[in-house]
């Protein structure tokens, strides 16, 4: 475990003088980072295609081979990457339509919108696609009202493609959304008062200067939404699933509940098809990042400049619709399912209950432990996580040259692939004891810790590294001019400049990871339970109410949270929360 | 921990040379239970067994039958199976782990309560609880079924649901005693396809469809419904009249248990009759036949089940398998 727990933020403590003997000067930091790549994302791929192509360490590819060709993955390969691409571009008009209203316009209540945006992350992605899925069903109350109300048994509209990639793409507009709003804080004002002396309208401002600077974030969130897409499991299992239409992880977790030895290797061979379509991806953003954005000098960052005169109470209107649907609309599904004391009681005031409530938090102290736990883990993984990333962004955008590819692909492995699999790869790493060190982290809160920074550390990445590419390089040149030391460049050049990103990283790692399910649910033993575990167990367990009761408390935890740090703000350094634009 | 658990295992080994006359009270030290059954029921199994054998440290790790088998695989591949004792969902992950040799006899079982027919006869596998899969429908639903074959019926046409075997243990195993029993065999599937049935999720998705209305029928493990109809949910379970299909929830000791005595200490308290009183207290049907049934079941002799060969369901899965994805895909 020391080799996985340290190496992510090693560089942010002071160099140790080894170090600076054992390599060259210039070239630490990049063998760290590819190191670090290696052993969190290369490392569990590569044991994956062990699995798959020599079972029990023997070489016999045959049937690996024959599952990877095979009709039913080369068809969830096609799905995996329609309802990914499809997705994402959902996400980005979405997501990058509200970040822009929200940063350039005059629209009201703007930090109140973008707070509830970044609190709908909380709802975890099989939340979201069942609230949507009742809301088309036959029993619809909302249809109802209107008196639409489809006969019993019409087909819903949302299972299949459509469907999935349109929940998606609602489900990851907020990852596209904070990644852009760190990008609009570093555009300068100055840009756009030049614009406006020489007369451009706002309309033209945002299409030819503010989207052409924003490129890198662009891209980046792009690529998340997209990577994002790929590994998803819960909205594919319910919109999908029905239809018998399967997308890679869907496919790998029907490989993996069949009864026979054949599921494990059959579902690493699958995972390999993973990995290329997640390789396919970044290799179309390495594409569009060729031409690469303007570089700029932050003097005075942006402030709106839109004003929408008679628009506004429209485009308020919008962004509050949107809002409904994707934070409301979900909540008042787990509120109907929480209140009431038992699955089609129609909620009203005679029937309403708390008993639920009362049995999650006060009779099951698993649940408490459990809060405990995934608290401990999502904190634990975005603190190190936000460090790290101010190391790696600098490392890939200023030291890496052409290897810069190659490792980021390596690192985005993991967050494509499906959380279960990513489990399965850690266990067979894990389940030894390591070498050197004789311990085996197995069964040990390192090893959820361990995939959690192996997953997240893509997703912790983009907003720091959009940043450095965005900045221009001269205050790193008269440090080094200076002789600075590693450790000093990295402590009071680049950790100031890259701060804001590196905090909206953590958060959204924490929002993430708190209520993650896939990876903690292979990897968890009694006493390190995380909240998502016990999610499933109740809903597995025919008991719906108490696992929406307890999807509700966790949602409350982090409002408070989140309530707390905006009040805290003042205090904070600037710009450290995306929600305050 | 490794050395830990030698020590304890070794003390175990000194202990039981020691009081070689009484197995029960050999029954002590680390052991690591790999579960399917809910949490709380899990708990309350485990502490049971702790009042009667203070001196076995036992833990487990519990998920749906895939998931534990998932993980459980993933320790083969790696050569270090953690779990002394596995207690899942059905008995044909069980034959399977058998014809693997994974799996330790337990000649010494006593097994003279039971019914022939429901334990494996050569003691690798013990049945603890039956759960039957039945039909379920909305109280709203015009029709009320009793029979299988009235989910074909018109009035049931795109209004049934069920769990699919591609995804659920239990569900295979009734998939494949549907078909061996029912007169017509895979043309009821076929009918059922026809008729508009959807086959995905889980049982728990099939509870939802139908209590809210979305689906009207569907077929359903027994304790679901009963215990949603309880709380008031308008929700029936009927017990079809050819009959029902069951899992039995069996428990098994692996091969490589590094504790052996105290798992068949273990095995012992489920099979008692102590052991199954507390699956009564559950909410579920217990194997042992002169333990009642939980409120809300008919007699234990009111309930029909269909005959079921888990050593034949598991030559028969591959092509049940192939079968069904052929209909329903």
């Amino acid at each position: 475990m020391t080799l996985a727990a340290q190496s992510p933020w090693p560089d942010a403590r002071p160099a140790l003088p080894w170090r600076r003997l054992s390599l060259p000067a210039g070239l630490g930091l990049p063998a760290l980072v590819t190191l670090c790549a290696i052993v969190l994302g290369g490392l569990p791929f590569l044991r994956l295609a062990v699995a798959a192509f020599a079972p029990g360490w023997q070489f016999a590819p045959e049937a690996a081979l024959a599952e990877i060709g095979s009709r039913a993955a080369i068809n969830a390969t096609l799905h995996t990457l329609e309802t990914a691409g499809l997705s994402a571009i959902g996400a980005l008009l979405i997501g990058g339509t509200a970040a822009i209203l929200l940063g350039v316009t005059d629209v009201r209540g703007k930090r109140p919108i973008a707070f509830a945006l970044v609190f709908s992350m909380m709802i975890a992605p099989q939340v979201a696609a069942l609230a949507f899925l009742s809301l088309f069903a036959p029993h619809s109350p909302i249809l109802a009202l209107f008196g639409l109300s489809p006969a019993p048994g019409t087909p819903n509209p949302l299972l299949g493609r459509g469907g999935i990639a349109l929940v998606m793409a609602l489900h990851h507009a907020p990852l596209v959304a904070i990644t852009l709003w760190t990008g609009l804080r570093s555009v300068p004002h100055s840009l756009i008062e030049a614009a406006q002396m020489e007369g451009a309208g706002p309309a033209t401002i945002v299409g030819r200067i503010l989207l052409p600077v924003l490129r890198p974030q662009i891209i980046a969130a792009a690529l998340l939404a997209f990577v994002a897409g790929i590994g998803n499991f819960g909205i594919p299992a319910l919109l999908g699933l029905p239809v018998n239409y399967l997308t890679l992880p869907t496919l790998i977790y029907r490989r993996l509940s069949s009864f026979g030895p054949a599921g494990l290797p059959d579902a690493a061979a699958l995972s390999i098809l993973v990995g290329l379509v997640a390789a396919l991806g970044i290799a179309a953003g390495m594409l569009a990042t060729r031409r690469a954005g303007g570089k700029v000098e932050i003097e005075r960052p942006l402030e709106p400049f839109w004003t929408l005169g008679r628009a506004r109470p429209f485009v308020t209107g919008a962004l509050l619709l949107l809002l409904a649907i994707k934070l409301g609309l979900p909540f008042l599904a787990l509120l109907a399912e929480a209140l009431t004391p038992a699955l089609g009681v129609a909620l009203t005031w005679q029937s309403v209950t708390f008993d639920k409530f009362a049995e999650v938090l006060l009779r099951q102290d698993v649940t408490v432990r459990a809060f405990r736990n995934s608290f401990l883990f999502a904190g634990s993984a975005a603190l190190i996580l936000a460090f790290a990333s101010i190391a790696f962004a600098y490392a890939l955008e200023r030291r890496m040259g052409k290897l810069r590819r190659v490792v980021e692909v390596v690192i985005e492995l993991p967050y494509a692939l499906p959380g279960v699999v990513l489990a399965i790869a850690c266990i067979l790493m894990f389940l030894k004891p390591l070498p050197l060190l004789g311990v085996s982290i197995y069964a040990t809160p390192f090893i959820i810790l361990f995939a959690y920074l192996a997953r997240f550390l893509p997703l912790a990445l983009k907003a720091p590294l959009a940043a450095m590419a965005q900045i221009e390089a001269h205050h790193e040149e008269a440090a080094k001019l200076d002789g600075v030391t590693l450790w000093q460049m990295l402590r009071f050049i680049v950790a100031p400049i890259l701060a804001p990103a590196a905090a909206v990283s953590a958060l959204m790692v924490f929002l993430v990871a708190f209520n993650e399910l896939t990876v903690s649910a292979l990897l968890w033993s009694s006493g390190t339970e995380t909240l998502g575990v016990v999610l499933f167990s109740l809903k597995e367990a025919g008991l719906a109410g108490e696992a929406a009761a307890v999807a509700l408390s966790a949602s409350a935890v982090i409002l408070a949270a989140m309530l707390a740090l905006d009040g805290a703000a003042r205090r904070l350094p600037a710009n450290v929360l995306p929600w305050r634009i | 921990m490794r050395f830990k658990a030698s020590v304890s295992v070794l003390a175990a080994g000194l202990v039981a040379g020691a009081l070689l006359a009484d197995p029960t009270l050999a029954a002590e030290g680390k052991l690591v239970l790999y579960t399917s059954q809910p949490n709380t029921d899990a708990q309350q199994t485990i502490d049971a067994f702790k009042a009667k054998h203070p001196k076995v440290d036992i833990s487990f790790v519990r998920d749906g039958t895939p998931r534990v088998m998932a993980k459980l695989r993933a320790e083969f591949e790696a050569g270090a199976p953690q779990a002394d004792l596995l207690l899942i969902a059905d008995a044909v992950t069980m034959e399977g782990l058998k014809k693997e040799d994974r799996l330790l006899a337990h000649e010494k079982a006593d097994l003279s309560a039971y019914p022939a027919g429901i334990h494996d006869p050569a003691k690798f596998w013990f049945a603890t609880k039956l759960i039957t899969t039945g039909i379920v429908y909305n109280t709203k639903a015009p029709m009320k079924p009793t029979s299988w074959l009235d989910l074909a019926k018109p009035e049931a046409k795109n209004l049934l649901a069920m769990p699919s075997p591609l995804n659920s243990g239990a569900a295979m195993i009734h998939t494949i005693t549907l078909t061996n029993n029912l007169p017509t065999g895979w043309a009821f599937y076929e009918a059922l396809k026809s008729n508009g049935a959807l086959a995905a999720g889980a049982n728990g998705d099939i509870l939802r469809q139908v209590a809210t209305g979305e689906k009207l029928y569907g077929m359903i493990v027994d304790f679901m419904p009963i215990r949603e109809k309880a709380k008031g949910a308008p929700v029936e379970f009927v017990f079809p009249s050819e009959g029902v299909s069951a899992v039995s929830e069996p428990v098994a000791i692996l091969k490589t248990s590094k504790n052996p005595e105290a798992a068949k200490a273990f095995v012992d308290f489920l099979l008692s009759k102590e052991g199954q009183d507390l699956a009564l207290k559950q909410g579920y049907v217990a194997a042992h036949p002169d333990v009642a049934l939980p409120a809300g079941y008919p007699a234990r002799t009111a309930i029909k089940l269909m005959p079921f060969d888990a050593a034949k369901a598991l030559a028969d899965e591959a092509s049940a398998r192939k079968r069904f994805s052929a209909i329903f895909e």
